[in-house]
């Protein structure tokens, strides 16, 4: 089973020297990652260009505005709506019913898209409610 | 607070003036439960019309429809309403799904891209509602995700809550499975589509609307 570095992320298999050394980047700590864990995470981090550029599509055709108009994007630490691929999506309903946070999507390990009015309105429908 | 004294005062006077605004019902519930179906029959029950389209591939309401004016007779009493049908909440959308009862690649990708949109205009209509019909298969586990967490968060909000035991003709529904799960609500047991035990539907709403 591999394990990974908590510090640089690099991935090694089990019974690497590393394990019991350390790693290369002096790091002590590894993660015991599951193999059905980490061939899941590689499906998805193969996804081509074409098809990353249809996520971001798909998600401003869901949130409505243009794609050109998309600022920077912002990373926090929460999704609503994760898009695994082009069509395939998992929705967080409890994130979702809950005013207080943002809608977030996720569009791949890292990309968020924020839907900053709807955020907005919920922030002030909160406050109204208090 | 606000709100609840906007609907006090509203509740009051509107009445006075004439200007009290319909009550907005919200059908919701997840995929495939039989809400446009319902629809439908209270729309043709008292319209003549039906509202939306109802097929076996899930997801086929992707966006909210209203059919306002609906006006329900029972007992010499009169409600009217707004009719509110929504998309199928859901915690997972895949294509592939849509792909296996025939659909084209192309097609099936749109759809889930529409039916994720319309899960989540679909509670974003949650707050306009003023009651709530929740649209449930009587054949199918109630324990679920989705049904806990919309009922729990009407709980919260304070909305009135009817349960719908919905496919009541069908061998395999057991409304006493979904009267367990959810025991401080009122479940009607019905078919949408032949029309079983609509009058007593009928009846709980006007109880629910009060």
């Amino acid at each position: 089973m591999p394990h990974q570095c908590v510090r640089c992320n690099n991935m090694y298999d089990d019974g690497s020297s590393e394990i019991l050394n350390g790693c290369n980047c002096g790091g002590k700590l590894f993660f015991y990652v599951k193999k059905e864990a980490l061939e899941k995470k590689q499906q998805q981090l193969k996804l081509s260009i074409e098809e990353q550029q249809q996520i971001e599509k798909d998600v401003c055709d869901i949130i409505g505005v243009d794609k050109d108009d998309l600022e920077h994007p912002v990373v926090l630490d929460l999704e609503t709506v994760q898009i695994i691929q082009s069509g395939k999506f998992h929705i967080d309903l409890v994130k979702l019913f809950n005013k207080k946070n943002p809608l977030v999507y996720k569009l791949e390990e890292g990309k968020y898209v924020i839907d900053l009015a709807e955020s907005f309105k919920r922030d002030n429908d909160f406050k109204k409610a208090k | 607070m606000i709100t609840l004294m906007q609907k006090f005062i509203r509740s009051i006077f509107g009445d006075f003036f004439g200007k009290r605004k319909n009550l907005r019902i919200g059908l919701y519930g997840s995929p495939n439960g039989g809400k446009t179906t319902l629809a439908n029959k209270i729309c043709v029950d008292w319209l003549g019309e039906e509202m939306g389209s109802v097929s076996s591939v899930a997801h086929e309401t992707r966006e909210i429809q209203i059919k306002e004016q609906v006006t329900i007779k029972s007992k010499g009493k009169e409600l009217s309403f707004n009719l509110v049908d929504t998309p199928g909440i859901a915690t997972k959308i895949d294509y592939e799904d849509f792909i296996k009862v025939g659909m084209k690649e192309n097609e099936a990708k749109n759809r889930a891209k529409e039916a994720t949109k319309g899960v989540i205009d679909a509670i974003k209509w949650l707050d306009d509602m003023d009651v709530v019909v929740i649209v449930l298969d009587a054949t199918k586990d109630p324990y679920t995700q989705v049904n806990i967490t919309i009922i729990g968060n009407l709980q919260a909000r304070d909305i009135p809550v009817l349960l719908v035991a919905n496919k009541i003709d069908l061998k395999k529904a057991d409304i006493k499975m979904i009267q367990s799960a959810f025991p401080q609500y009122d479940v009607v047991g019905i078919s949408a589509k032949y029309g079983n035990n609509i009058d007593e539907f009928y009846e709980s709403l006007f109880k629910i609307s009060k």
